[in-house]
């Protein structure tokens, strides 16, 4: 149906320009500046195309581009694997494939990745506000489409775009009833991640810096609901993870930590291992819901000291909670917490001891030889730590911008500089302990969060945290939070109460409306804007945990697989009977049929006897002619005719029936 | 084996066409009428959908799992839409331009529908035909003309219609082939390069026009015995072989200003070949305003100049000695 050389038509191209630098502006904050600016001139290159000002890109100069894409992709992002660098070569295939539209085939390929670009997007930024943006790409899309299929011209310039609504509106039910119904599979295969999120959020290594970093940030970590009241502000340690290999400068996870699938992690749903006997809960739980942005991590967050509630989740040996798999999207889960308890009080297994009383050797000897003295003049490993807690107290100054340490970081910081953020307090209060024989480690997590007025706690990048846990004779793990003695605030409120002041406090985010929480009416529309995304993200962007639940209740326990299946076969059984009953001839138009039968079966009567229908002439003609030259049959004639006419046409109830026999009753004798 | 299995299943679609939409003079566009099926860019759209269902499923991202959902409902939705562009128009032939073998006629042909719904982008076209994209405004009645080219004189059935439609999206392909049981008359392909003996030139003369058609005058007057020395192209065979003798055929001179288009003209040509040569002739001759009468095998119109009589004569020639004449008239 193409013809050989096409060529788009004006309205045709005015929205595929459009809907492509919406796309390329939908992607823009993930896109290197360059590919912005070959946007630009692909845009204004593919124009002056259509005006025949300038030439189509020879075989070598798109060689070339395609050549320039590449290296500059390379350049970029070095590895070709990973989210970014995947949308950045299909937006560079994407505007090169605009300048060389020959077919109509070329324009669907356009198209086609437009909407896949597009929907790529909604990895990066799931907010309701880019849900919307993208919703409108996808509108601006459609109208190109279709575009390139409705006529040109000025008065219908806008005709696609009012369209595509249409098609967008009418679709919308459908849409609902399978994202409602259709189930989620659960990753086929691992992909490539997010490189940029990374940057953000608490990782599994601590070192001077990592945190004062995160408190120039005021992106979103997680939002927690709980069952009943929130907590007060300084019980709400989120604990993450735990660090317990130190190698001079920085915090990691003990090999014993990094539990994979062995038997240090106990999934929801399995029974109780050995080692959750050691653990000592008492009182009442605190029950909460939490929706965690993407980390493309696995660890997640909760009070101490928790039990998982949802599938997925599981617990591990130093009591926190894992996911099964890295979360590449928000993803909510359910836990309970005893903020009463006793961890391990009977006592350490010497593998654990040595565990968490390493230290290595060649550095921070100042600390090391202080902490043996106080060690011998103290009484007992409480009176230690108050002593600890006192210097911290007394001297030491808590700060988003604390200067450079050198080799001996911890010797530094309490004997020189005096001025830290919280994993130097953590840090250094964790090795001063292991120096003196107490088994400790740091725990890094979030502590706090804002309070919003729709009853629920919103935990933000500033509001990381580390601190300490060491183990004592008889009580097992106790949380010791050294920040608290230097700066009770950031405990009691938040760091903003602290280091509000601070030019270093929310630097990352320089629009962020936290900074204008002062500001009656703005807070409002903040904290509005904030609750609208935390519903739009438990009732539609962790949808699938809901489904699973509901399609349980409604199917019984099956695996997702089955469900598809039976979905499926539901969905196409009901598309074939649909089909079938399409394709079956009305009774109407059946009857309708017979009756053209049988006026045909009388026209061949009459072409026998001498009178051929000719060309162009209607029934009433034709009969009307034949009855000029027979007057002997002209009453039957006309009768048949005004049968077959408003049985026919005139909507009467057709019987061909009868038709039949008044035909076959006319007997006509060959004419001359 | 492929082209046969080919023109085995073509044969059979073209029966069952036949079956299903038999020709009729008016055909309102139904679902009985309607073939719908996805195009390359609909399966292209598949593939799309299912590209965007991976990769929500694998990022185990429900925002790209929504999109994925929509394009799907948009796909089913456009079917419905691909279906209405097309779906309740009527469509017939009011009336066919007669034209000559091998050049195009016009065949106009009406859509009518009751309600008033625009349509964009029809595509038309007769088999072995440039199709034509047309749109229809949002009226009850629209009038397209669509140019045919009949291979051969006669009474020419167009075969069927195709009339298909890709609007809105291209994902389906929603198209019909109906036989609105249209006749072309078609007349013979006009040769106007007749031969040396035959050039038509007007000669100005006493007694007005003369028309100097064939050497030695035009009209048979009359046979005289054959004395040797005659032009042998003159000899009256036809009474030689029943045996009446050896005669002489005399023409008259160009005095007589009637002029017959005379089958007989051509000796040596086929039927198709006179005919054309008849039919050039005729249009040459028409500017002329002069009478003229046709002569072939079994029919002879008597010369005269009006427009009907013109048509006559082209019908004549369009339809001579062929089985299926639509009728006598």
């Amino acid at each position: 149906m193409t013809s050989p050389v096409w060529k788009i038509h004006r309205n045709g191209l005015f929205w595929l320009l459009v809907a492509f630098a919406a796309v390329i502006i939908l992607h823009a904050d993930h896109l290197p500046n360059w590919i912005l600016l070959a946007a630009f001139v692909a845009i204004i290159w593919r124009i002056q195309l259509y005006r025949s000002a300038w030439h189509p890109p020879s075989r070598l100069i798109k060689t070339g581009l395609l050549g320039l894409c590449l290296a500059g992709l390379v350049a970029e992002y070095g590895s070709p694997v990973g989210l970014e660098p995947m949308v950045a070569l299909l937006v560079s295939a994407y505007l090169l494939k605009l300048l060389e539209m020959h077919h109509r085939r070329d324009a669907y390929l356009v198209i086609f990745l437009a909407f896949f670009i597009t929907a790529l997007d909604a990895l990066f930024d799931q907010s309701i506000g880019n849900t919307l943006y993208i919703i409108g790409c996808l509108l601006l899309v459609l109208a190109a489409l279709l575009g390139l299929h409705g006529s040109d011209g000025n008065e219908g310039q806008l005709r696609p775009l009012g369209k595509a609504m249409t098609i967008m509106a009418q679709a919308l039910p459908l849409m609902l009833l399978l994202f409602i119904l259709m189930p989620r599979l659960g990753a086929l295969w691992s992909v490539p991640m997010q490189q940029q999120s990374a940057k953000t959020g608490v990782t599994d290594t601590m070192s001077p810096g990592d945190f004062s970093r995160l408190g120039r940030s005021g992106e979103l970590a997680f939002r927690v609901s709980f069952e009943d009241a929130i907590p007060s502000q300084k019980s709400l340690y989120w604990r993450g993870l735990v660090l317990a290999e130190f190698d001079g400068r920085t915090w990691s996870r003990s090999s014993l930590s990094r539990f994979q699938d062995s038997n240090l992690v106990q999934w929801y749903g399995d029974p109780p291992k050995s080692w959750d006997q050691v653990v000592d809960r008492k009182g009442e739980p605190l029950t909460f819901s939490v929706v965690i942005e993407p980390t493309q991590q696995r660890w997640l967050y909760a009070l101490d000291t928790p039990k998982p509630d949802s599938e997925g989740v599981g617990l591990t040996r130093d009591y926190r909670l894992i996911s099964a798999h890295p979360l590449r999207s928000k993803k909510q889960y359910r836990a309970s917490s005893w903020p009463e308890y006793r961890l391990e009080p009977q006592g350490l297994s010497s593998q654990h001891r040595a565990v968490y009383l390493q230290l290595p050797e060649e550095f921070n000897p100042r600390t090391r030889e202080l902490a043996n003295r106080w060690r011998k003049s103290v009484s007992g490993d409480p009176e230690l730590v108050s002593r600890v807690m006192a210097l911290y107290n007394s001297e030491f100054v808590y700060t988003l911008q604390p200067p450079l340490l050198g080799k001996h970081s911890v010797d530094e910081f309490l004997f020189d500089s005096q001025r830290g953020f919280c994993e130097h307090f953590a840090g250094s209060f964790v090795f001063f302990m292991r120096a003196a024989g107490i088994p400790a480690r740091v725990v890094a997590g979030y502590q706090g969060g804002e309070r919003h007025p729709d009853d629920y706690l919103v935990v933000r990048q500033y509001d990381a945290h580390a601190w300490a846990e060491i183990w004592l004779e008889d009580r097992g793990w106790v949380r010791v939070d050294p920040t608290a003695a230097v700066a009770p605030q950031r405990i009691e409120q938040d760091l903003q109460s602290v280091l509000g002041d601070e030019t270093d406090f929310l630097a990352d985010s320089p629009v962020s409306l936290v900074r204008f929480r002062h500001i009656g009416w703005l807070n409002q529309l903040r904290l509005q804007i904030e609750s609208l995304n935390y519903n739009w993200a438990l009732w539609v962007l962790s949808y699938d945990q809901i489904q699973t639940a509901f399609l349980r209740n409604l199917l019984g326990d099956n695996s997702p697989w089955r469900i598809a299946l039976a979905l499926t076969g539901v969905g196409g059984g009901l598309l074939l009977l649909l089909g079938v009953w399409m394709l079956l001839p009305r009774r109407s138009e059946r009857s309708r049929d017979q009756l053209d039968r049988e006026f045909l079966r009388l026209c061949q009567k009459l072409e026998k006897a001498g009178f051929p229908r000719q060309v162009g002439e209607g029934p009433r003609d034709y009969t009307q002619r034949v009855a000029g030259s027979r007057p002997e049959l002209a009453r039957q004639l006309v009768e048949v005719t005004r049968m077959y006419e408003t049985m026919r046409y005139a909507g009467e109830t057709p019987d061909a029936r009868t038709l039949a026999r008044t035909i076959h009753s006319l007997r006509i004798n060959r004419s001359g | 084996m492929i082209s046969r299995f080919r023109q085995f299943f073509q044969h059979l679609y073209a029966r069952w066409l036949a079956y299903r939409l038999p020709p009729a003079r008016q055909v309102q566009l139904n679902t009985r009428s309607l073939f719908i099926f996805p195009s390359r860019a609909g399966f292209s759209f598949l593939l799309l959908i299912v590209l965007c269902w991976l990769v929500a499923t694998n990022y185990e991202n429900n925002l790209v799992f929504g999109i994925t959902c929509l394009l799907t409902a948009i796909f089913v939705v456009a079917i419905l839409h691909s279906f209405a562009n097309l779906s309740g128009l009527n469509l017939s032939c009011s009336r066919v331009s007669p034209g000559h073998a091998g050049h195009p006629l016009t065949i106009e042909l009406v859509f009518h529908q009751s309600g008033k719904r625009l349509r964009e982008n029809l595509i038309l076209a007769f088999a072995g035909h440039e199709p034509v994209a047309i749109g229809i405004a949002a009226t009850e009645e629209a009038r397209v003309k669509l140019g045919f080219v009949p291979a051969s004189r006669g009474l020419i059935d167009p075969g069927r219609l195709r009339v298909a439609s890709l609007y809105p999206l291209g994902l389906f392909k929603v198209w019909t082939q109906i036989d609105l049981d249209i006749r072309c008359l078609v007349y013979p392909a006009p040769q106007t390069e007749l031969n040396r003996q035959t050039t038509v030139s007007p000669v100005g003369g006493d007694d007005g026009l003369i028309v100097e058609v064939f050497e030695g005058g035009e009209d048979f007057t009359g046979l005289s015995d054959y004395r040797p020395g005659d032009s042998p192209k003159r000899i009256a065979w036809k009474q030689f072989a029943r045996e009446q003798g050896l005669y002489t055929k005399h023409y008259g001179s160009a005095q007589d200003e009637r002029l017959w288009l005379d089958w007989d003209a051509f000796p040596g040509l086929d039927t198709e070949a006179r005919l054309s040569r008849l039919c050039g002739l005729l249009l040459s001759i028409v500017p002329l305003d002069i009478p003229y009468g046709l002569k072939l095998p079994g029919l002879i119109i008597a010369p005269n100049i009006t427009d009907s009589h013109r048509l006559q004569v082209l019908r004549e020639l369009a339809l001579f000695g062929l089985p299926d004449r639509g009728g006598d008239r």
